[in-house]
């Protein structure tokens, strides 16, 4: 009994020294810590480590799970408390709608010219005032050479006759109706429920040649010879690569379906300018590429280009790109019945 | 005296009726509810009586999925019933120690996730996989067959996944028998085969029977084995409503047409028993 009470009164002295030394902490940080708001294994830690090296300035990692839970702990922030937030471009289009992003500086940004511009001017920042992207996923197909006699180029190649029961999909209803919109000339985002059901009947023609409909590991099939082409996820891309170095990779001339995940300064972020500082330093080519290899994405700088894993370099010739959006609840519905008729019609 | 008694009596089952409001009635008067509610544009839904969403069912791409998860519970069943019923009933005729240990051999593949076994049919039937080789070393066929990501392979997973039931079912049921009516049968001059299909079939209807209910009500439900072994391509009635809860986000839709595999499941059960006259179904234990 004795010994106990002995051990609490330890146990409350180490955890009064704790908070002593919290408290000293906080008071001295505001101008040498970044409060860093994002996924969690975002940054390679060495990248971090340099910055503070740099700087002189701390990276606090703060993460967060999804988008959602992100825009609700910023908004009840008030736009205070994170000083870097990096997350999916629909939720940073809500989150300036909620006047919660402050503009850039673009003077204290002297990299931002590095940027490469198939990634700027999207829907969620229209005239590239809030964010600087990092990293983006796309969609592309992969085929395997020796089992496709022609060359595929784009989207409207996965019609090819040629390809019967040769073709496995990833199960997003809304890019593959997505790209077949883009076959068409129109816009993934269409909102003419007449347009989309026109692309539910060219989706019907495709079904001939759909093997197999994905969402995990769709790359598989292509790997054990169970497709010769396959429409796959970024990551899903990178894999069949590493496992099989022949695949061609192709960057549909159509255009690209690409979701951008972006860095932006929250409106009453405690640290502006190391936020500007952090941005610059990441935009840096070798820092920026560094970043690319680890999070396995997109490079969004053209400058980092030729220092990233070339699998992760769209070539410069593709200029094209859109990010699906939310649409309307008619049109939403249209894109959905397009889906299981097609699903229905495959086999 | 006797109503404290009574009351006592009624503590000790609360918990199990209160469980059971909650976690079942609960739910499913919430589905039900879900079902006539009016979906939003964006996310959630209105709670305005609507039967949109039934009306919604009758369109012929819906309409299709209950067509198609009603063939291949009947293809399913049918295959099913020619495979368990004969391995129930000769298993029921081994000795006591052989019992034993078919029944482990019918119980060990429960220790591993349906789900991992799924996976494990795809390294058998894939182009390059044991299947195929092995025709070709035979020299059966010389290029691989395309069985998987089509309607044979999931076939042979609904068969492997629910044949088990169906085995026990029957077996249970012909265990159970009285032998000496065969016997009497056979005395009284009928052959073996007319002795079976008047004296054994006719007893072991029950076993059979639920072993149907047991295998064509969960096949209704077992989607993911068309989505594995199927490659998304079959849609079943369990995949839309899937798609409407995530993807499309239509809840209530998805509701509608959970209610209606509901009352579709629930009819065939009191078709079992007012034609078996059983009130449990045999075989389950």
């Amino acid at each position: 009994m004795k010994r106990r009470t002995k051990l609490l009164g330890m146990l409350s002295v180490v955890l009064a020294a704790a908070l002593i030394s919290g408290c000293g902490e906080k008071k001295e940080d505001d101008s040498k810590e970044l409060v860093l708001f994002t996924w969690e294994g975002m940054f390679p830690q060495e990248v971090l480590d340099g910055f503070e090296e740099e700087t002189g300035v701390k990276v606090v990692y703060s993460n967060f799970d999804t988008d959602e839970t992100m825009l609700e702990k910023l908004s009840q922030a008030k736009g205070g408390d994170y000083d870097v937030v990096i997350a999916d471009d629909y939720i940073i289009e809500q989150a300036v709608g909620q006047d919660l992003v402050q503009k850039l500086d673009k003077a204290e940004i002297p990299n931002y010219k590095n940027i490469n511009p198939l990634y700027q001017g999207q829907f969620y920042d229209p005239k590239d005032e809030y964010t600087v992207p990092y990293g983006a996923g796309i969609p592309l197909i992969v085929y395997d050479p020796e089992q496709v006699d022609f060359e595929i180029k784009g989207y409207a190649d996965l019609w090819n006759e040629a390809l019967k029961d040769k073709v496995a999909l990833t199960a997003n209803y809304r890019v593959i109706n997505g790209i077949t919109l883009l076959t068409m000339g129109k816009s993934m985002n269409e909102e003419d429920t007449a347009v989309i059901g026109e692309a539910g009947e060219k989706l019907l023609e495709l079904a001939p040649n759909v093997r197999m409909i994905q969402d995990d590991n769709t790359q598989n099939a292509l790997l054990n010879g169970e497709a010769a082409v396959a429409f796959l996820y970024t990551s899903q891309v990178t894999q069949a690569l590493s496992e099989n170095p022949d695949l061609k990779v192709v960057y549909p001339q159509e255009g690209l379906g690409f979701g951008i995940m972006s860095a932006f300064i929250p409106k009453d972020a405690p640290n502006a300018a190391a936020a500007h500082q952090f941005l610059n330093y990441i935009l840096e080519p070798e820092k920026a590429a560094e970043c690319f290899n680890y999070i396995g994405y997109y490079s969004t700088n053209k400058e980092a280009d030729p220092l990233v894993n070339p699998n992760l370099v769209v070539p410069s010739d593709v200029t094209k790109g859109e990010i699906v959006q939310n649409v309307s609840a008619e049109a939403d519905e249209a894109y959905n019945k397009n889906w299981t008729e097609f699903k229905a019609a495959c086999d | 005296m006797t109503k404290k008694k009574h009351s006592k009596v009624f503590l000790t089952v609360a918990p199990l009726y209160l469980f059971t409001l909650i976690f079942v009635l609960g739910p499913l008067l919430y589905m039900i509810g879900l079902s006539f509610a009016t979906n939003n544009d964006s996310w959630g839904v209105t709670w305005k009586f609507t039967l949109e969403n039934y009306k919604k069912i009758f369109e012929p791409v819906y309409l299709q999925s209950f067509a198609q998860s009603f063939q291949l519970a009947f293809f399913s069943t049918l295959l099913i019933m020619l495979i368990g019923y004969p391995f129930g009933y000769f298993m029921a005729k081994l000795s006591a120690k052989w019992k034993k240990r078919m029944m482990l051999l019918i119980m060990v593949p429960f220790w591993t996730s349906s789900l991992i076994r799924m996976y494990g049919w795809i390294i058998i039937l894939q182009a390059k996989g044991v299947f195929n080789k092995l025709l070709m070393a035979l020299g059966v066929i010389d290029e691989p067959l395309k069985i998987l990501y089509s309607y044979p392979a999931v076939l042979i997973g609904m068969v492997y996944a629910l044949v088990p039931f169906m085995m026990l079912a029957v077996y249970s049921s012909v265990e159970k028998m009285d032998w000496s009516l065969v016997e009497a049968a056979r005395d009284l001059g009928a052959s073996p085969m007319y002795a079976f299909l008047t004296v054994t079939l006719k007893l072991t209807l029950p076993g059979l029977l639920s072993g149907v209910i047991l295998t064509f009500v969960p096949s209704m439900g077992l989607f993911f084995i068309a989505d594995i072994l199927g490659g998304n391509k079959i849609v079943l009635v369990g995949s839309l409503i899937q798609d409407q809860l995530t993807r499309g986000s239509n809840w209530p839709f998805a509701a509608a047409l959970a209610v209606l595999l509901m009352v579709m499941t629930s009819l065939m059960m009191y078709l079992y028993r007012s034609i078996t006259h059983v009130k449990d179904l045999e075989g389950i234990f």
